[in-house]
């Protein structure tokens, strides 16, 4: 078949092509580029960007878990935060009680994370939209409680100091190592969140979003992919939250209040749900704004007056833009991504995306 | 005190909470996630009133009240209104960006620290001895009224009042109340404003009797429990949901662990979302059932 115009990405003539990860050579080219500059990246950052970009590769593993169960089985979770608490007290409980090597720690958070999981998505099975979110909320109070009384009867009221970990006997302190391996680490997973949405439990959870009686009239276990949605979530929210742990080297409840989980529900709302890359853009943008605000108030004179204020106008601008795109551009950063591409791949025709 | 006032108390502060969280929903269908920091912003405004007096309470009082009401109107407009047909999800999403704003707000306003507006007005400490033995301090006993005021008058308000009957055709069925006439955003809006009224009330009394700070939105969102066991569109329920969540926290905190005793009213909860998701005396087809 023989195209006027350069077929667009999204129209897809073959099975082959509909089952390529990365489609033409275009594609798969700056795909390259774009892996060589982030294994160059840290050379040109200086150490406190590096810092960010870390905490960037785990929001991002963070957002992946989140976007999984709101964005493609859209089962609304607000226990993010409570959840990445869990991941990160089973290391400092591994930690403190074991001595445990990291490997070990790592293990036990995904494990943990999938017991939860279970534990947290078994109302789903029951409760449906506001009632699951209100349960979620409830298990997010209930965890942290657990995990602030823990905290407090172990003996460190203050919290547990993780010591920078060992693997295959080298130290990972600095962090340009930490660089390298969070960028390994994040490529994973990513990998392996694109291939779950390509494959059959992708289309399952996608089928229970869209509409669960159909799902269940297709035969797809409803019950079972939804615990499988919340367990798989779960168990990457916990391995987030033990990366987040030792890359931070502290851990107290504290750090996993409302706040954490606004921030997961802002990266996921403001990249767009159901989108993959829409929990990258949304963690970039997370994780940057506070730092361009602060890059704004040092070097905009009339605006020094705000320097002090830099955490309320973060907070306020969260909610001020999540407000807008809830209403005006539910696909988020992603969706404005997709019609910009369709319109330069469509050009000079103006007819709408196929998925738009 | 004995165990029975002490949970009185507490079940009442959570009842004048609920109620808030009940006629938002009735409303607008919306579970408000905002409602702690609407209780705080409130609160904040009653500060303000005494300050502002030189600890005048009924000015300070009525300052907060009026102000509370006309935030809440205008929330409805700028925030409700635009999601009108949006899916629950949206809207509850939506209240969480709220609550975020309100706390930025308030902590630029006033700061992050922490007040005591009890300083301004005095002599709510004072005890009242109601028997041998047992006595009440005047700031539980205002509670206690208050809450027993509000549980006699807002379903009065809502069965005799003329705009309280409006209130109550919209919650039942917008469509129909439009079509005969009512404006359902007006009325809506009153709705938003009479809830964060009932938060600023609590607020009010949360902060003289404990104390005034942004962080205490927890306590004004441990009010979304009391209203869900009792049933998200029931007056009534949630005097019972408050009672059962009272309960527990204050003898969880009285025999198990302080930090457990923060998570009972979720615990509970949790149970009863499990048992009864439709609430004590919620109306079974609200929830969307799988």
């Amino acid at each position: 078949m023989r195209y006027l115009v350069s077929v667009p990405s999204t129209l897809r003539t073959t099975y082959a092509s509909d089952m390529q990860l990365l489609g033409s050579g275009f594609t798969k080219f700056w795909a390259a580029v774009g892996l060589a500059s982030m294994v160059g990246l840290p050379l040109v950052l200086t150490n406190f960007w590096t810092a960010v970009a870390n905490q960037l590769f785990i929001a991002i593993v963070g957002a992946l878990a989140l976007n999984l169960l709101m964005g493609t089985t859209g089962q609304i979770s607000l226990g993010h935060a409570g959840f990445i608490a869990t991941g990160a007290f089973t290391v400092a409980a591994f930690v403190t009680h074991f001595n445990a090597p990291m490997p070990v720690t790592l293990l036990a958070a995904v494990v943990a994370g999938i017991v939860l999981g279970i534990l947290v998505g078994l109302p789903a099975l029951r409760l449906k939209g506001l009632y699951l979110a209100v349960s979620t909320l409830a298990a997010h109070f209930v965890i942290i409680a657990v995990l602030g009384q823990y905290q407090a009867n172990v003996g460190y009221g203050e919290g547990f100091t993780i010591p920078p970990p060992d693997l295959f006997g080298w130290t990972i302190s600095s962090e340009r190592t930490w660089y390298y391996l969070l960028l390994g680490v994040t490529a994973i997973v990513l990998l392996l969140n694109v291939n779950w949405l390509r494959s059959a439990f992708g289309r399952a959870w996608m089928a229970i979003h869209h509409r669960d009686v159909a799902a269940e009239a297709l035969g797809i276990n409803v019950a079972r992919y939804k615990l499988l949605a919340f367990s798989t979530s779960t168990a990457m929210t916990c391995f987030a939250g033990a990366l987040w742990a030792y890359h931070t080297g502290f851990v107290s409840v504290e750090a996993f209040d409302i706040h954490m989980l606004i921030q997961f529900l802002a990266m996921v709302i403001i990249g767009g749900l159901g989108s993959v890359l829409g929990a990258i853009l949304g963690a970039v943008f997370v994780i940057l704004l506070p730092h361009v605000i602060t890059l704004a108030t040092e070097s905009l004179p009339f605006l020094h007056g705000l320097g002090g204020k830099v955490f309320e106008i973060q907070a306020g601008l969260f909610g001020v833009i999540m407000f807008l795109f809830l209403a005006l551009e539910p696909r988020g950063l992603a969706g404005i991504w997709a019609r910009t591409r369709y319109y330069f791949e469509l050009w000079p025709f103006r007819y709408r995306s196929w998925e738009a | 005190m004995s165990l029975a006032l002490i949970i009185l108390i507490q079940a009442s502060f959570y009842a004048l909470l609920g109620m808030g969280y009940v006629l938002i929903y009735r409303a607008t269908r919306v579970l408000n996630l905002a409602h702690g920091d609407l209780m705080v912003f409130g609160a904040f405004l009653f500060y303000q009133g005494l300050v502002m007096t030189n600890g005048s309470a009924p000015l300070a009082i009525t300052t907060g009240m009026l102000g509370a009401a006309f935030a809440g109107a205008i929330i409805y407009f700028l925030l409700m209104r635009p999601l009108a047909g949006y899916p629950a999800a949206v809207r509850v999403l939506a209240t969480i960006a709220l609550a975020i704003v309100l706390r930025s707000l308030t902590t630029a306003l006033w700061s992050g620290q922490t007040r005591y507006p009890a300083e301004y007005v005095g002599q709510l400490g004072q005890a009242i001895e109601l028997a041998a033995g047992l006595s009440i301090s005047v700031i539980d006993a205002l509670i206690i009224a208050a809450a027993l005021l509000s549980i006699v008058a807002l379903p009065l308000f809502l069965q005799r009042a003329a705009i309280g009957v409006d209130m109550r055709g919209v919650a039942e069925n917008a469509l129909l109340a439009a079509q005969r006439g009512i404006n359902i955003h007006n009325v809506n809006a009153l709705s938003w404003a009479a809830a964060t009224v009932m938060a600023t009330i609590a607020g009010i009394f949360f902060s003289l009797k404990v104390r005034l700070g942004p962080d205490i939105w927890y306590v004004g969102l441990a009010g979304f429990a009391p209203a869900l066991i009792g049933g998200m569109d029931s007056l009534r329920g949630v005097a019972i949901g408050a009672l059962i969540v009272a309960a527990t926290e204050v003898i969880a905190a009285r025999f198990i662990a302080p930090h457990i005793a923060l998570a009972a009213p979720f615990l509970v909860l949790l149970v009863a979302l499990w048992i009864r998701p439709w609430g004590l005396f919620g109306s079974r087809e609200e929830l969307e059932r799988i």
